[in-house]
C-alpha cells in the first residue's frame, strides 16, 4: 500500500472488514441523494397537466429538492458531529419517505414543493453528509478507493430509478408512484442501520509514551471535542483560515457553474441538431454507463502509490479535462461526434465526482471533514442552482448551443489551471512545514531522553 | 352502422356550416349528441353536394416496383393523381392500368395505356368530400408496378399508448395535441366508448363531471369525481372540414389499495431488515464485550486514565528495577 498522508484521527482506521459494508451503505445513501431528484422528471409531464402549471413551475420541485439538500449541509454536519452518522442517516431516510408519502396526497403544487422539495431535500441532506463522513472514519489507506466505490452509487441508482419510475408511473399513475417511492427511499434507513460507529482502537507507540511522560497537557495529540468552545463545535470558522480548504472552495464555486449544464442540455442539443428523441436519450445512457465504470477505476487509481501523495493534481487534471471536453463539443460533427463526446464527458464527470470529496478529506483531514463538507455544500448551492438556468439563458440569447458549451468549458478549465498552480504552491508549503515539524520533534525527543536520564538519576539519589 | 350514421350527420352539418361561419361549431357541440340526422334549414338545398373550390395535383414517377405517398387532406378537394412508370424494360406498346381504393378495384378505371416517350401514364381525378372518400388509392400498371396514395386527414401526434391511471374520487386530465406544423382543426370533440358506439361527451356545467377546453392545436378533457365505471376508452377527434381525425386513449381508475399493497410490502421489508441488522449487532457486541473488556469504550478520558495506569505501572517497575 502507498504511504498515506499522516492520519490525525488518533486511532487506526480498519481500512477493511466492516468498512466494506459501510461503503455499500454509503453507496445507497449517496446514490439516492444525487439520483433521486433527477429521476423524478419522469412524472413531471402528467403532474404539470394535473395542476395546470407551466413546465418551469413543475421543474422547481427538483430544484427546491436539490437546493434544500445542499443548503441543509451545515445542519447535517452539526448533527453528525454530535450524534454520529447512523442516527442522522436513519432520520434522513425517514424524512424522505415521509415527504414522498405526504406528497402522494398532494392537492396543489405548493404542497409538492414543501413535501418533496423541502422535507425530501432535508432527508437527502441527512443522507449525503453522514455517508461521506463515515467513509473517512473507516478508511485511511484505502480511502480513495472507498470514496470512488461509494460515489458510484449515483449513476447506478439513476440508471435503476429511471426505468423503475417509468414502470411505476405506467402502473400506478403519479400518486401511487410517489407512495411506493416513499417506501423505496425508506431503504436509506436500512443503509443507515449498517453504518456502525467505528471502534476506535488506539495505537500505543513508544513515541507517544515518551511524550506522555511530560505531563497530561501534552499527552494526547488528539484534541477531544469537549474541550472546544461551543461556537467552534457548530461552525468551524478556523476552516476559513485553512489554505487547502480555501483553494478547494474557490475552485469549486467557479467549476460548479459549468458542471451540470452541459449534461442537462445534451439531449436538447442533440434534438436541436435534428437527432430523434430516442437517440438523444441514448446519449444520456451512454454518458451514465461511462460515468459508472470510471468512478471505481478513478478511486483505484487515486489509491496507487504514484498518485495518492499528490492526489490534488489528479483532481486538477480531472477538472481541466472536463473543461477541454466541453470546449471541443461544438466542434464535433453529427451524431457520432456527440456519442464520442458523451463517452469522454462521462469519463470526466465520473473522475471529478469520485475525487470531489476525497480531495477535501485529503486537505482538511477526516476529523474536520464533516464540518468542511457542510460549509462547502451550502456555498456551492448558488452555482449549482444558477448554472443550468444561466446556461439556458445563454442558449436563448444566442439561439445556439455552442456559446453555452464554450462558456462552461472555460468555467471548468480556469479552476483546473488554478488548482494546478495553487496546489503546487500548497504542496511546497506543506512539505516545508513537515520538514520543520520533523526537526522540532527530533529536538523535543532528545530533550525528553535527557530529562528521563536526569529524573532517573535524581530518583536513584533520593532512594539512596 | 350507427357510427357511420353519426359521421354522416356530422359531415352534413360541417358541410352546411362551411357555408355559414366556421366559429359556430364550437358553440353548437351540444347539438351533436345523438346519432340522428339533423334536418337542415329548408332554405339551403339539403343534399346537393358542395362543389369544392380546391384542387390538388400529385404526380409520382415510379422508380422501383412500389411507392407510397401520403396526402394530407383538410378541406374537401378534387385530387388529380398521376402515376408515371418508365416500364420494366420489356417495352410493350400498351398495357392495362387500373385504380383501386382500399384494395377494391374501381371497375370503371380500367384503361389501355400507350407507351409515350418511354413512359406509361395513368391519371385519374378523385373527389374527396368526406370521410368515406378518404383511404388508400393505388394505381396499378398491370401486375407489375404500384403506387399507393394514402389520403387522410392530419394524424394526431404524441398520443399516449399506455393507459392513464387515476384514482377513485380523484380527477384526471386527458390531452390531445395536433402537431404545430399541421393545420389547426376547426374544433375538437371528445367521445367515450359505450359498447361498440362512440358517444360524444358534452361539457355540461351542471353535473360537474366533464370539462372540455379547446385551445387551437390542443384540447383537454377533465373528468372529475372518478369512479371505477369511468375506466375505458376515450377518443378525441380533431374536426376538419373533410373528416374527423381520431386519437384514442385508455383510462384506468383504481383504488388506493393497489399501490398500498406494494408499499406495505416494502415497509415490512425495511422494518425487518433494520431490526435484524441492529439485533445482529447487539448480539455480536455482547459476545465481544464478554471477552475483550474495555475496547468498546470510546471515551477519551477513560483511555487516558488507562494509559496513565500503564505509565504509572511502568514507572514503578523501572524504579524497582533500578533498586
Amino acid at each position: 500500500m502507498p504511504p498515506p498522508a499522516t492520519s490525525n484521527l488518533g486511532y487506526t482506521p480498519p481500512d477493511g472488514g466492516w468498512g466494506w459494508v459501510v461503503v455499500f451503505s454509503a453507496f445507497i445513501s449517496i446514490g439516492f441523494s444525487y439520483a433521486f431528484p433527477k429521476s423524478l422528471t419522469v412524472f413531471f409531464k402528467e403532474i404539470q397537466e394535473y395542476f395546470s402549471v407551466s413546465y418551469s413551475e413543475i421543474a422547481w420541485v427538483s430544484s427546491v429538492m436539490l437546493a434544500t439538500m445542499y443548503a441543509a449541509g451545515p445542519i447535517s454536519s452539526v448533527l453528525v458531529n454530535r450524534y454520529g452518522s447512523r442516527p442522522v442517516v436513519m432520520v434522513g431516510g425517514f424524512l424522505v419517505g415521509l415527504g414522498m408519502v405526504s406528497a402522494s396526497f398532494g392537492t396543489s403544487i405548493i404542497h409538492l414543493y414543501l413535501c418533496v422539495g423541502v422535507i425530501g431535500g432535508f432527508g437527502l441532506a441527512f443522507n449525503l453528509q453522514p455517508a461521506l463522513t463515515i467513509i473517512g472514519t473507516y478508511f485511511h489507506a484505502k480511502r480513495p478507493l472507498a470514496n470512488g466505490l461509494a460515489m458510484t452509487g449515483s449513476p447506478v441508482l439513476l440508471f435503476t430509478l429511471a426505468p423503475l419510475n417509468q414502470f411505476l408511473f405506467d402502473s400506478f399513475g403519479w400518486r401511487g408512484s410517489f407512495l411506493i417511492l416513499g417506501g423505496i427511499t425508506l431503504n436509506c434507513c436500512v443503509a443507515g442501520s449498517l453504518m456502525r460507529p467505528v471502534k476506535k482502537t488506539v495505537e500505543s507507540k513508544p513515541k507517544e509514551y515518551a511524550l506522555e511522560l511530560n505531563g497530561p497537557e501534552e499527552a494526547v495529540p488528539v484534541v477531544s471535542t469537549e474541550s472546544q468552545s461551543c461556537v467552534e463545535r457548530f461552525i468551524d470558522i478556523s476552516l476559513f483560515k485553512h489554505r487547502g480548504f480555501l483553494i478547494y472552495l474557490v475552485g469549486n464555486i467557479v467549476l460548479f457553474f459549468g458542471f451540470f449544464a452541459p449534461i442537462v442540455f445534451l439531449a436538447l442539443y442533440a434534438k436541436h441538431q435534428g437527432i430523434d428523441e430516442y437517440s438523444a436519450a441514448l446519449l444520456l445512457s451512454i454518458f451514465a454507463l461511462s460515468d459508472m465504470f470510471v468512478r471505481p477505476t478513478t478511486g483505484f487509481l487515486g489509491n496507487t502509490k504514484w498518485i495518492r501523495p499528490r492526489i490534488q493534481y489528479f483532481f486538477a487534471f480531472a477538472v481541466s479535462y472536463n473543461g477541454v471536453c466541453h470546449l471541443l463539443c461544438p466542434l464535433l460533427p453529427g451524431y457520432t461526434g456527440l456519442v464520442v463526446y458523451a463517452v469522454f464527458v462521462g469519463l470526466g464527470f465520473g473522475m471529478l465526482s469520485a475525487l470531489l470529496f476525497e480531495t477535501l478529506m485529503d486537505l482538511v483531514g477526516a476529523k474536520r471533514f464533516s464540518t468542511a463538507v457542510g460549509l462547502c455544500t451550502i456555498i456551492e448551492c448558488g452555482p449549482v442552482l444558477l448554472g443550468p438556468p444561466v446556461s439556458g439563458a445563454l442558449v436563448d440569447a444566442f439561439g445556439d448551443y455552442k456559446y453555452m458549451y464554450y462558456t462552461c468549458g472555460a468555467f471548468m478549465l480556469a479552476p483546473g489551471i488554478f488548482f494546478f498552480i495553487m496546489h503546487y504552491l500548497n504542496y511546497k508549503q506543506l512539505d516545508e512545514e513537515k520538514h520543520k515539524a520533523a526537526v522540532e520533534m527530533r529536538t523535543a525527543e532528545d530533550t525528553v531522553h535527557l530529562n528521563i536520564g536526569q529524573k532517573d538519576k535524581s530518583d536513584d539519589e533520593i532512594e539512596k | 352502422m350507427s357510427v357511420s350514421c353519426l359521421h354522416f350527420s356530422s359531415q352534413l352539418l360541417l358541410l352546411l356550416s362551411f357555408h355559414r361561419h366556421v366559429n359556430t361549431i364550437s358553440e353548437n357541440t351540444t347539438s351533436i349528441t345523438e346519432p340522428r340526422v339533423e334536418t337542415p334549414a329548408p332554405k339551403t338545398p339539403p343534399l346537393a353536394p358542395l362543389i369544392p373550390t380546391q384542387t390538388a395535383q400529385r404526380n409520382v414517377l415510379l422508380t422501383g416496383e412500389n411507392h407510397t405517398e401520403e396526402i394530407e387532406v383538410v378541406n374537401p378537394v378534387v385530387l388529380n393523381l398521376e402515376c408515371i412508370w418508365p416500364g420494366n424494360g420489356k417495352r410493350l406498346p400498351n398495357i392495362t392500368g387500373y385504380w383501386t381504393k382500399d384494395g377494391q378495384t374501381i371497375e370503371t378505371s380500367y384503361s389501355n395505356i400507350q407507351l409515350e416517350n418511354d413512359l406509361y401514364r395513368l391519371i385519374r381525378e378523385f373527389t374527396i368530400m368526406n370521410e368515406d372518400d378518404l383511404g388508400n388509392y393505388s394505381c396499378l400498371f398491370g401486375p407489375k408496378a404500384k403506387v399507393k396514395f394514402i389520403v387522410a386527414a392530419p394524424h394526431l401526434g404524441e398520443v399516449r399508448d399506455k393507459p392513464i391511471v387515476s384514482y377513485v374520487g380523484d380527477s384526471v386530465v386527458m390531452v390531445c395535441k395536433m402537431d404545430e406544423k399541421k393545420p389547426q382543426p376547426i374544433s375538437w370533440n371528445w367521445y367515450i366508448q359505450n359498447g361498440t358506439n362512440k358517444v360524444q361527451i358534452e361539457s355540461d356545467s351542471n353535473a360537474h363531471k366533464y370539462k372540455i377546453t379547446k385551445d387551437g392545436n390542443k384540447t383537454k378533457l377533465l373528468v372529475y369525481n372518478l369512479t371505477e365505471s369511468d375506466s375505458g376508452v376515450y377518443y378525441c377527434g380533431a374536426v376538419y372540414a373533410v373528416a374527423i381525425s381520431m386519437g384514442y386513449m385508455q383510462l384506468r381508475v383504481i383504488t388506493y389499495y393497489e399501490p398500498l399493497k406494494p408499499f406495505m410490502g416494502i415497509l415490512a421489508e425495511v422494518v425487518i431488515l433494520v431490526a435484524v441488522i441492529l439485533l445482529y449487532e447487539k448480539i455480536g457486541s455482547r459476545k465481544h464485550g464478554e471477552s475483550a473488556g474495555t475496547e468498546e469504550n470510546k471515551d477519551e478520558t477513560n483511555n487516558l486514565s488507562h494509559r496513565d495506569n500503564d505509565v504509572a505501572v511502568a514507572h514503578s517497575s523501572t524504579r524497582q528495577r533500578k533498586v
